[in-house]
């Protein structure tokens, strides 16, 4: 049998449906008439599953799983490592040392730019959504330790 | 009738105020530019724009992000026609005849045929809403809790029968939106649900870290810079307007294109895209000459653009009289309005005269801007394109954090965007639309609470659905549109929803 994109797919969402009943076992379910916090939950769950098994069933409409690209994944993953490092330390940080240093980093890591025109592409933009949010918009945005 | 246009004129009087008419045209003014970029569709920008009308008044922000909604389908033409990239989803149709046609020197025509039928489509959707929402809310009023339910098992449901996608990725994507619709405090209870611990979950997780995760995110990391669009054609407008032959040929298509995505906009679903599809479906069958489609028909462009535009406003219906939303983008308005401490519903037109009719009137208003917009600033807003997408996405995804942040002031919330923007970049791998997820979390707490209310008020038997006539009636329409689709899927017939998908997908070939 070929593995299929939707044999996955719908498996991932059997696997979740059996998740969240696992962890709804603190929330009570009531009673017809008097429907508790965990009702809806238990319900969605066993819809979810039925709808993954369904899909599960119907992959032969699918495509096979080896023929899925990921050529892009790299390039995904880089983006998201890079951001994520930019979420951690945007409290700490502040927005505009965080942000110059993502877009520093996503332009000439990932990009390849030079460091010159990236670093002042990374400043010009960020100084200016700085300056229009703050001052134009009067929405305040996260400062660092430096006071910006 | 009388007090409708006595509303209307204050409206106008709140429309017309110098600062909701600057709201008014930045918000024509960005939705074009959001319209035109691919990559960024409406939904996002609405999304990362939110934090910007924090500072505003209620009106003045409905104004703006409405403004962003209308605009996107105007300048996603734009794009459609000089370089067959669809800014925006909804343009994928227009590709087709609009590049056919400037590629013939007829760019020029087809901008301005796009840009009236779209203006037409917009204010004509503006005129019925006007007449239309009010009374509907009058009706609404007398809703209870299992009409309400069985009205949004309905939307539900229509939005997978609807859909492109088959029924079960619809159903499995709106099931996971409505179980990321339970994190949080259970209203009814007040017990704690699926909050691990974090306080910030309380709430439950927003609409906007979601959505900004899913559209904005996602589809940046489903997009290499290498993939990007390198090449920009320089527009020719030396013949921006249409010969009195090609008015002609455009006149019936915009009437039809107006009526059909009037219709089409208040069903809940993707009302815009399925619109435009279907316009250009029906013109090719009505015409004369349907061998002249895909080589440069007018009815082609004139069409599509202008249901797609009649569709958006069409979706403001349901969303002004019932306070439901019947897509994503109209769940992140009720969001907005929320936010602005406003509540979205049958109440609203009564409780917020200045609101409802001030947007309603900036409507109109906002349509002019467009038009007077798109046209002569055709080529600034091509020139964006030109920007190499290797500098402008990093640019999107500060804007997606700062518009995430700015929204709770909560870096929980940042987290919940990056880690949607991995499942968004997921679910397009295995071909899933992500919109039904979202328009799922929306509608889970009002679906939920109005399936628990029935049930309390009628002591656990289901039968209450059953045996009030709105709600019989609306269960009716479901088992009916689940039997059409159980039919054609054993029957394996083939019709439009199928065609719609493969024209889709013919949109990332693009």
């Amino acid at each position: 049998m070929i593995l299929r994109a939707d044999h996955v797919a719908g498996a991932a969402f059997i696997v979740f449906g059996l998740l969240v009943i696992a962890i709804s076992g603190s929330l009570p379910f009531g009673t017809l008439s008097s429907p508790g916090a965990g009702f809806m939950p238990r319900i969605l769950s066993v819809l979810m599953m039925l709808f993954g098994a369904t899909l599960m069933l119907r992959a032969r409409e699918s495509r096979a799983f080896a023929t899925l690209t990921w050529t892009d994944a790299k390039h995904a993953a880089m983006v998201v490592l890079i951001t994520a490092l930019a979420v951690a330390g945007f409290e700490w940080l502040g927005f505009v040392t965080t942000n110059v240093l993502m877009m520093f980093a996503l332009l000439v890591i990932i990009e390849r730019r030079g460091v010159m025109p990236a670093a002042a592409y990374s400043l010009g933009v960020v100084i200016v959504t700085y300056v229009l949010f703050v001052y134009v918009l009067k929405t305040p945005l996260e400062t660092g330790p430096l006071g910006f | 009738m009388e007090t409708t246009l006595h509303s209307l004129l204050l409206g106008f009087s709140v429309a017309f105020e110098p600062h909701n008419a600057w709201y008014a045209f930045l918000g024509c003014l960005v939705g074009t530019l959001v319209g035109v970029l691919p990559g960024i569709g409406p939904l996002a920008g609405i999304s990362i724009l939110l934090p910007v009308t924090f500072g505003l008044n209620a009106t003045q922000a409905i104004i703006m992000l409405a403004g962003i909604y209308y605009g996107s389908q105007y300048g996603g033409s734009t794009t459609s026609i000089l370089m067959r990239i669809p800014g925006e989803a909804s343009s994928v149709m227009t590709c087709i005849d609009g590049y056919a046609m400037a590629q013939k020197g007829r760019a020029g025509a087809a901008l301005c045929i796009a840009a009236v039928g779209s203006w037409i489509g917009g204010t004509f959707g503006v005129l019925v809403l006007t007449l239309v929402a009010p009374p509907l809310a009058t009706i609404a009023i007398k809703f209870g809790p299992p009409e309400y339910t069985a009205l949004l098992v309905l939307g539900l449901i229509f939005l997978a029968y609807m859909s492109s996608t088959s029924l079960i990725r619809t159903l499995l994507m709106a099931s996971l939106g409505l179980m990321l619709g339970m994190i949080g405090i259970d209203n009814l209870t007040g017990d704690f649900r699926y909050s691990f611990n974090l306080a910030e979950l309380g709430d439950g997780i927003g609409i906007v870290p979601v959505a900004v995760g899913l559209f904005g995110l996602g589809e940046i990391l489903a997009t290499p810079s290498a993939d990007a669009v390198k090449n920009v054609m320089a527009p020719k407008l030396r013949e921006l307007l249409p010969t009195r032959q090609e008015w002609r040929e455009a006149a019936m298509p915009i009437t039809r294109g107006t009526l059909l995505g009037f219709i089409i906009g208040i069903i809940p679903g993707s009302a815009h895209i399925i619109s435009s599809f279907l316009s250009y479906a029906l013109e090719r069958r009505l015409s004369r000459s349907p061998e002249q489609f895909g080589k440069g028909a007018v009815a082609g462009v004139a069409g599509p653009e202008t249901a797609n535009n009649a569709a958006s406003t069409g979706a403001f219906v349901p969303l002004l009289a019932l306070g439901i939303p019947t897509s994503p983008i109209t769940a992140v308005l009720i969001g907005a309005l929320m936010i602005h401490g406003v509540s979205v519903g049958p109440t609203l037109v009564n409780e917020h005269p200045d609101v409802f009719w001030g947007f309603v009137a900036s409507m109109y208003v906002g349509n002019i801007m467009l038009l007077a917009l798109n046209l002569p600033l055709v080529s600034l807003f091509v020139t964006v394109l030109r920007i190499p997408y290797a500098y402008l996405y990093p640019m999107i995804i500060m804007f997606c954090i700062i518009g995430v942040y700015e929204t709770n002031n909560s870096i929980i919330d940042v987290w919940i965007m990056l880690i949607m923007g991995v499942l968004g970049y997921a679910l397009r791998k295995f071909e899933f639309d992500p919109a039904p997820l979202v328009l799922g979390l929306v509608i889970a707490p009002i679906l939920e609470q109005s399936l628990r209310q029935s049930l309390i008020m009628s002591n656990g038997d289901y039968f209450i659905f059953l045996s009030r006539p709105i709600s019989l009636g609306l269960f009716a329409v479901s088992a009916l549109l689940l039997t059409l689709a159980a039919i054609s899927f054993v029957l394996k017939k083939r019709d439009w929803r199928s065609t719609l998908a493969e024209a889709e997908a013919g949109e990332v070939e693009t």
